[in-house]
């Protein structure tokens, strides 16, 4: 059985923008899939019927061989604690301490009542603790968000999704605000955490040659269609430009830069 | 590049309603104001003598200033009836805004409930805090206890709309990762909402405590709430001493001073922190 099976999911806003149609494929665990595709392709909308921020119209999602589409209130809660989330905009409370921010990671876990309060127990935080060491954000614990660079956001970001301990993260263009070396920090520290702690990746990504180099599988979506599913030695320029239609230009010479290097 | 500047003349302002209607509006007022001002009757008012006989009271009420039928200590007292009318009510009313708010911000409640709570409570605004008081009084009596009610009344439904704007400018970000992680909707609210949003909820609460102050001033005058508002009543309209009246309006004046001082203060250590 597979970690993640998406069978015939469509989703449709309104009337008009059907932004996925008949996406299917499955995911095994510990897998590093990259997902590229144009603007306006359905990327996000994709990641967020993973963890069901949004509805799908029809088909149905498994994880873990559990139906997401029908989940409702605490089986929902326990489904999205085993899904972490990382932003292109990095999303946390900026008003808030690094390490509060991370420990947000276990509200999923809590009660209602200890998360209003903000009551973790020693584990948790020593938890925390541990990942943002890893991260190397151990002097910027108790600094509030607002202060950080935004390399230093994203370890954030990450950090959260960590303490979920979660069998898979969803990440939504997490580079894409970030300066090439910020960038190329984050996508290390991502590969790491799909190798050595074996936690399925979902990876959002604009830029081609970044998929190619980190992930080891690659899905091509315009228009909410899957157009190409498969390993990045496989993509060729043609495959590209039905992926990204006229915007493929560019692409397509950076790919031959990338091959003949 | 040169080809799509437009011949003819360019407009900055968008020739739209909302400039329209904004123009007529103040066409409409000035016309007013002029007719107002050639078409008032003052034939049985002396202007000159009356305007002299203003000045002269007012440098009584300011110059002459003195206690009679009050001590210091009563001046204080009856000011702190005052400011706690004031602060009673704000906080009273703070509370219960903070969660008819949650339920009135879009981004954290259906379309169907922020409309009904923001309907609600737009009635209640539009109706002035001096009507609440004397509606209460039919059924309380006319004094402090129709004043705390109709007070706090008309402050939750203006702070309802301050915190729900407030709540509503929020960073969707933030909300959508800790859903994603599992927190509950009161999780979200307690673990990011207010974080996020303590220290606007605290100025808005401030600028509705300045307010609420100058009410209670008015309610002591004419609703019975007791308070300097009711001493200023009675000197005036009772003993005619504009001396006395004179000291209360210096005692209303520095404390209004006072606190726009601190609101100041508080704005500077909040947006220090911010
Ligand atoms: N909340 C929404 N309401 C209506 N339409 C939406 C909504 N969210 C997305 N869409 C539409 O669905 C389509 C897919 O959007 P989505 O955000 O998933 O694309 P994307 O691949 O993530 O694009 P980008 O690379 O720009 O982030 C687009 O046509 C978009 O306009
Ligand atoms: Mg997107």
């Amino acid at each position: 059985m597979s970690l993640l099976e998406i069978e015939n999911v469509s989703k449709r806003y309104g009337s008009e923008t059907l932004a996925l149609n008949s996406v299917a494929f499955s995911v095994e665990a510990g897998e590093f899939v990259a997902i590229i595709g144009p603007s306006g392709a359905g990327k996000s909308t994709l990641l967020r019927c993973i963890n069901r921020l949004i509805d799908v119209s029809s088909g149905d999602i498994r994880f873990d061989g559990v139906s997401v589409p029908k989940l409702r209130g605490a089986a929902l809660r326990r489904h999205r604690t085993q899904i972490g989330m990382i932003f292109q905009h990095y999303n946390l409370v900026n008003r808030l301490s690094v390490i509060e921010n991370v420990l947000h990671g276990r509200l999923g876990y809590k009660n209602t009542l200890q998360g209003i309060l903000g009551l973790y127990t020693e584990y948790e935080k020593r938890e925390a603790v541990r990942i943002l060491e890893t991260l190397g954000l151990s002097e910027q614990m108790y600094k509030r968000c607002d202060q950080l660079s935004g390399g230093q956001k994203q370890r954030v970001g990450i950090a959260r999704a960590l303490v979920q301990q979660p069998k898979m993260l969803l990440c939504d263009e997490p580079i894409a605000s970030l300066d090439p070396s910020s960038a190329k920090v984050i996508m290390d520290t991502l590969r790491d955490i799909n190798q050595t702690m074996g936690i399925t990746l979902l990876v959002n990504l604009h830029q081609v040659d970044v998929a190619l180099h980190y992930a080891e599988r690659i899905i091509g979506i315009n228009r909410g269609q899957v157009i190409y599913d498969g390993p990045p030695q496989a993509l060729n320029n043609e495959q590209i430009y039905q992926i990204y239609g006229s915007e493929a230009g560019e692409l397509i010479l950076d790919l031959k830069e990338r091959y003949a290097a | 590049m040169e080809a799509t500047i437009p011949s003819r003349r360019i407009q900055v302002r968008p020739r739209n309603r909302a400039n329209i209607v904004i123009q007529v509006t103040l066409l409409t007022l000035t016309v007013l104001t002029l007719y107002g001002l050639v078409t008032i009757d003052a034939r049985n008012v002396e202007f000159f003598a009356a305007f002299g006989d203003m000045l002269a009271n007012f440098r009584v009420v300011l110059f002459e200033a003195r206690l009679k039928n009050l001590s210091w200590f009563d001046l204080f007292r009856e000011l702190m009836v005052t400011v706690g009318l004031g602060l009673l009510t704000t906080v009273f009313g703070a509370v219960p805004a903070f969660f008819f708010a949650l339920f009135a911000a879009q981004n954290l409640a259906p379309r169907r409930v922020t409309d009904a709570v923001k309907a609600v409570m737009a009635f209640v605004r539009a109706v002035p805090t001096v009507l609440w008081v004397l509606f209460f009084a039919v059924t309380v009596g006319l004094g402090a206890a129709a004043a705390v009610i109709g007070m706090t009344f008309h402050s939750i439904s203006y702070l309802v709309k301050a915190y729900a704007e407030t709540f509503e400018e929020l960073d969707e970000g933030a909300l959508e990762a800790l859903r994603a992680s599992g927190a509950n909707w009161w999780q979200t609210v307690f673990q990011a909402v207010v974080p996020s949003s303590a220290s606007a909820i605290l100025s808005w609460t401030f600028v509705r405590f300045e307010i609420n102050f100058s009410v209670a001033i008015a309610m002591g005058a004419t609703a019975g709430a007791g308070g300097i508002g009711y001493d200023m009543f009675m000197a005036s309209s009772f003993y005619l001493d504009l001396r006395e009246l004179g000291i209360f309006t210096y005692a209303v004046l520095i404390f209004a001073i006072l606190l726009e001082w601190g609101a100041t203060r508080l704005k500077e250590t909040v947006g220090a922190t911010r």
